[in-house]
């Protein structure tokens, strides 16, 4: 089988790996980009399909096309609708072999460097009634409604936390659909005051923000900050909806609850990083609740523990688009530097660049985080009969007796449960169990460390079994 | 659901590919070049996709970008595929809640 080798391997073709891939190109660097979804740009960048035409993009969209130009004019290969199922370490060699699903592309590729920009997606928080088709996250709504145009609900309960609820509330009331109410779960004012100075020095997010406040108000759509969806209910999808009012830990408060009829429940309680490659390389992983959860340990240039190994991005802890640029850019000029082609003192001057303009979204990051991360006590919204993983079907009164029954890490849940053993490698549930493994030990928020979380082994995604026999390699 | 015709200062106005057909558990759907068979399904009203493996419990697009795999369907004979991020082909023939019989 042929391997193919390129100096460097970008994961994801998000802002960030777009950050990368430009910033090591444009310096003489072999670049490959590898990325899941049928055309660069990532979610945030994310472009109309490209047999949909329009004058003008969306504002995101348009920003993305700079990005993306930029790239085209660049001797940099792209290659899109292909999953990377496994990235091994090369004994012997300083090179790291990626193994790639897709249907036109090359099995394998040797890279010295690989950067990691897998991005970030909604972080889920069970409740009952979420599994219902009708539940979906801020992700799923935004890609429908930006990207294809389709509005998946008439009447509306946007619920979680984090800006992304005003994003999605704004567009669901251009396109016509009724918003009932807009709940964060947590209490952003007044304590977002402290962070005055991080927020005036992003101007353009407070521009952007006031434009979705402005569709909530000529609508008359509540923000009703410190409430959450309770449950949700209905036969073969959501006709109704149940808010509450929670405690300052994210536990509801009983009595105060109002319901809604409802087609449509968007959640998504902030993002949790993508990190599975990583972990299944053998980085190293630092639990920051703020960051979104585990994430990668990294040095001042985004390299991880593993050598020739950078995250950047959301993927590496949730920082927002402009900061994941920037991530990008430090580890391209960084791989540049390291494959030779740039001089250690012209690298320096420019990562010392790139780091200064990189400071105000740092401080960005620690507001976001501070004012938006979920709290833990939302664990208490699942019952006993509530899904937790729903690859596996395992419910929170199923994982509590493995607990019961000795299990006192996620690991030890899999093994009894089979909780995070399905498709989606416990992308979905690992929070979940994690704040059950939590409760049950001390309720302390250091118990989340001692929980760990669920290794990760190739394939990352579910492969067909005939591929992978294909793909065998006989001699390395 | 269903399809959004208006323009707005947030969505600006864009022109769909070509008409394309489906066929959904024997039925025809219209959709359109360049979505998803998940948008397909869900503009035309179809939001169950698959029944959940241990209480054949209803599931939809959840993620909607192809990380919780709770959208998988059969495609042209294939199971397992993710309606979220597969592009919707003319001709295709798209059967749901079939999974938990594999």
């Amino acid at each position: 089988m042929k391997i193919e080798s390129v100096e460097l391997l970008v994961v994801g073709a998000g802002p960030a790996g777009l950050g990368a891939a430009i910033a090591a190109a444009e310096r003489g660097v072999e670049t490959v980009v590898v990325d899941g979804f049928s055309q660069p740009g990532g979610q945030y960048f994310m472009q109309l399909p490209a047999a949909f035409s329009s004058a003008k993009g969306a504002d995101m969209e348009e920003k993305g096309k700079l990005w993306l130009d930029k790239l085209g004019k660049l001797p940099v290969r792209v290659i899109s609708k292909t999953l990377v199922w496994g990235i091994f370490e090369e004994e012997g060699r300083d090179t790291w072999l990626a193994a790639l699903y897709g249907s036109d592309s090359p099995r394998y590729f040797r890279a010295a460097k690989i950067i990691l920009a897998g991005g970030a997606y909604d972080s889920p928080v069970p409740f009952p009634g979420w599994t219902l088709p009708g539940v979906m996250t801020c992700g799923a709504a935004l890609i429908l409604l930006k990207t294809y145009r389709v509005a998946p609900g008439t009447k509306a309960l946007v619920t979680g936390a984090g800006p992304l609820l005003l994003s999605v509330a704004a567009h669901l009331i251009e396109a016509g659909v009724r918003v009932e109410a807009v709940c964060e779960s947590n209490r952003p004012f007044p304590r977002g005051l402290v962070h005055l100075p991080a927020i005036l020095e992003n101007f353009s997010r407070v521009r952007e923000g006031a434009r979705y406040a402005g569709k909530l108000m000529s609508a008359a759509t509540p923000y009703k900050a410190g409430w959450s969806v309770l449950s949700t209910s209905g036969r073969e999808r959501v006709e109704r909806a149940v808010i509450a009012k929670l405690d300052k830990a994210g536990r509801p408060i009983p009595g105060k609850t109002q319901t809604f009829d409802v087609d449509l429940v968007v959640a998504g309680y902030n993002l949790t990083p993508n990190t599975g490659l990583a972990r299944m390389v053998g980085c190293e992983l630092n639990y920051q609740p703020q960051k979104g959860g585990w994430i990668p340990l990294r040095d001042e240039n985004m390299r991880a523990s593993k050598p020739g190994v950078y995250v950047v991005g959301d993927g590496a802890g949730i920082g927002g688009a402009d900061n994941a640029l920037l991530e990008g850019q430090i580890a391209g000029v960084h791989a540049a530097q390291e494959t030779g082609h740039l001089s250690p003192a012209s690298a320096d001057e420019i990562l010392r660049g790139i780091r200064a303009k990189r400071r105000s979204q740092v401080r960005f990051g620690k507001m976001y985080g501070d004012l938006f991360t979920p709290q833990h006590g939302l664990i208490a919204l699942a019952q006993d009969d509530t899904v937790l993983c729903r690859c596996e079907d395992v419910t929170l009164g199923e994982v509590k007796k493995a607990i019961q029954m000795g299990a006192a890490t996620l690991r030890e849940v899999k093994m009894a449960t089979r909780c995070g053993m399905g498709n989606c490698q416990g992308r979905v549930c690992e929070r979940s169990v994690s704040a059950v493994l939590v409760e049950a030990m001390s309720g302390e928020l250091e118990a989340y460390k001692s929980a760990g979380y669920y290794s990760i082994r190739p394939p990352l995604h579910p492969i067909p079994v005939q591929f992978l026999a294909e793909s065998q390699l006989e001699d390395l | 659901m269903r399809r959004i015709e208006k323009p707005g200062s947030l969505l600006p106005a864009a022109v769909r590919g070509a008409k394309i057909l489906l066929t959904v558990d024997g039925r025809q759907i219209e959709a359109y070049q360049g979505e998803t068979v998940a948008s397909a399904l869900l503009a035309a009203g179809i939001t169950t996709l698959r029944l959940s493996a241990k209480h054949a419990e209803p599931r939809g697009v959840y993620c909607g970008m192809g990380v919780c795999y709770e959208c998988l369907v059969t495609i042209n004979g294939i199971h397992a595929q993710r309606a979220c991020v597969t592009p919707a082909e003319d001709g295709m023939v798209v059967e749901t809640c079939r999974e938990a019989e594999l």
